[in-house]
């Protein structure tokens, strides 16, 4: 339970809140790299912590990220002619570079320099691992470039996707820190979609629904183990990492790639649901990457042309109630994302956690609260800078392993826990 | 025309939800199990509860004339911060869950014969492991090692500060 200003302070990432400098404080995927595939192609309309942009790839191949509206009058700059350096206006003709440094105004002398005194807003677009990112903090601030694990491997060895998810992104992200839920929720998935299936560890969590949690903090977030029984006096235990503010990892199955999510706020009432799947030590079979395509796993089907789910809140998720009935899927909707997303979407655009009734093995969702608060606190009062922008915080990795019942997860699973270049993860 | 879920799923909608209370307030007995948490559970006891009770320690004592052919019982007492000994048993009975404090390092057996109680009548116990200024990981290690195989939640809480935070989000 929190609050109303609690509720108001965490889920608000507007430009000027707390939470929404806490996020500025980090780099962020903003667009697949197939989004902007080569120089000269059209622009993209991209709305982040509530601020609208423009991102395009110009004639050279560097990535822009900038005010989405002309500083003329106002059209759209999606409207604009992508080309010889610069994105331009239809309506005058002003033409603004990836800096957003207006470089032509053409109704004015060249001469004059008027177009030099006319600047957007803009941010850094950086890619890696197949994403574009972008950091929208204080410029002298902005960090290394991320080092999540994910994006650092080989392209031929990671798979993103993102949709649209129509909620805030705090309830979004505390469904990929509540492993709680997958006993039940995705129970009709675990023996049968190709990422998942086969795996030894999925008769533990079929067989074991009232799983103990332990949740420690770590440098950059928190490490929230998941336990449940297994033969020979072992526990089976699911490690998720949580790096703030938004970025959680799937315990794997098997030799399964590893999947996970960032959640990324476009305004208070929408979000970037981003999955990715990767394996550290060998490239994606031709098989795994369909099967993303395709929607399996953490993935969803599209709306052609769109990052839109296609069961999507317009078309009730395609809820199949003979499917529920039979035990086939738990919810009645198909596919991991969506049956996440249509719960948490039915919460409401913002959910009023004044009416909740956490339990204690919440308090992987209370502790995430509690830091993101904290941190979000100690950046206004002090500029502390927030946990996870370390890059060395960004090198975790989640694990599923069976530990002897008297060894602690964390020297259990220490190593486990630890991206290592070349080194396969801990599953079962 | 709009899908059902696209027209309940709006921010106007929300504004539709009940508003009555969905839940009854808790009982919640707070019980630190070492010296050095007693004085974590006295200082978070001075905030305002719902439905909270804080006990600073743990006794045991033992029936002193059993019965021919009866084993010696023994019994458990919660001190609470009026200095009252109450019967574990009986105040475990009475809460909805069970919150144990342990300061990282000291010696923290006593969650078992709480964990008995909590078993006795299916309550949740939670623990929380407090680590001090001058902890060390073993200190923490030891400390999850008697907790863990007790507790349906563990967290190793830095700071009071996520206690208070803790017992509010469960409605304490």
């Amino acid at each position: 339970m929190l609050k109303k200003e609690q509720n108001d302070y965490i889920t608000q990432t507007g430009p000027g809140t707390p939470m929404g400098n806490l996020f500025r404080c980090y780099w962020m995927p903003a667009l697949l790299s197939e989004e902007l595939p080569e120089p000269d192609c059209p622009p993209v309309r991209v709305k982040l912590l509530s601020e609208r942009l423009i991102a395009f790839r110009d004639t050279e191949g560097r990535l822009g990220l900038i005010d989405e509206f002309c500083a003329h009058r106002g059209p759209s700059l999606w409207f604009g002619r992508n080309e010889e350096c610069g994105l331009r206006c239809p309506y005058h003709g002003w033409k603004f570079d990836v800096t957003g440094q207006c470089v032509d105004v053409p109704s004015e002398p060249a001469e004059s320099g008027y177009a030099k005194k006319i600047k957007l807003k803009s941010y850094p677009l950086i890619e890696k691992g197949g994403v574009l990112w972008t950091y929208m903090g204080d410029p002298e601030k902005q960090p290394p470039e991320p080092e999540f694990e994910f994006c650092t491997v080989p392209l031929n060895q990671t798979f993103s996707s993102k949709r649209l998810q129509e909620c805030n992104w705090l309830q979004a992200m505390e469904g990929g820190i509540d492993s709680s839920h997958v006993s039940f929720l995705h129970r009709g998935d675990l023996n049968n979609d190709p990422l998942f299936k086969g795996a030894a560890g999925n008769k533990y969590n079929l067989g074991d629904m009232a799983p103990v949690f332990e949740v420690v903090e770590s440098s950059g977030g928190l490490l929230i183990g998941a336990r449940r029984n297994a033969e020979d006096d072992q526990y089976y235990w699911r490690i998720t990492p949580w790096v703030m503010p938004c970025y959680t990892g799937v315990p794997p199955r098997g030799d399964h790639p590893l999947h996970g999510h960032f959640w990324v706020p476009i305004d208070d009432e929408n979000c970037w649901a981003w999955s990715y799947d990767y394996h550290p030590t060998r490239a994606l079979t031709d098989s795994e990457v369909a099967a993303m395509r395709d929607g399996k796993g953490v993935h969803v089907k599209y709306v052609p042309g769109t990052y839109i789910p296609l069961a999507n809140k317009t078309n009730d998720y395609l809820m199949d109630r003979a499917a529920q009935k039979a035990g086939r899927t738990f919810s009645g909707v198909e596919g991991i994302g969506m049956q996440d997303a249509s719960l948490q979407e039915s919460m409401g655009p913002v959910c009023d956690r004044t009416r909740e009734n956490l339990v204690g093995t919440d308090n992987g969702i209370i502790m995430a609260r509690h830091r993101l608060m904290r941190a979000a606190k100690a950046l206004a009062d002090k500029g502390t800078q927030p946990p996870g922008v370390d890059v060395e915080h960004q090198k975790v990795r989640q694990a599923a392993l069976l530990l002897k019942r008297d060894v602690q997860y964390k020297d259990g699973a220490k190593e486990a826990l630890i991206a290592k270049k070349g080194v396969r993860q801990t599953s079962v | 025309m709009l899908s059902e879920s696209e027209r309940m799923t709006t921010a106007h909608e929300a504004g539709f939800r009940i508003k009555d209370p969905n839940s009854k307030p808790r009982a919640v007995a707070v019980i630190a199990i070492d010296k050095a948490s007693a004085a974590i559970v006295d200082q978070i006891s001075k905030e305002k509860w719902h439905g909270a009770h804080f006990f600073t320690s743990l006794s045991f004592s033992t029936d002193k004339s059993p019965a021919e052919g009866e084993s010696q019982a023994m019994k458990a007492w919660l001190n609470d911060l009026a200095g009252r000994a109450l019967n574990l048993v009986a105040e475990v009975e009475k809460s909805d869950f069970v919150v144990v404090i342990t300061a990282a390092g000291e010696d923290a057996r006593a969650v078992s014969v709480i964990s008995d109680a909590c078993a006795m009548f299916h309550k949740s116990l939670l623990g929380l492991v407090i680590p001090q200024d001058n902890t060390s990981e073993a200190d923490i290690d030891h400390s999850l090692g008697h907790l863990r195989p007790h507790t349906r939640m563990l967290v190793v809480a830095h700071g009071i500060d996520y206690i208070e935070v803790m017992l509010t989000a469960l409605r304490a």
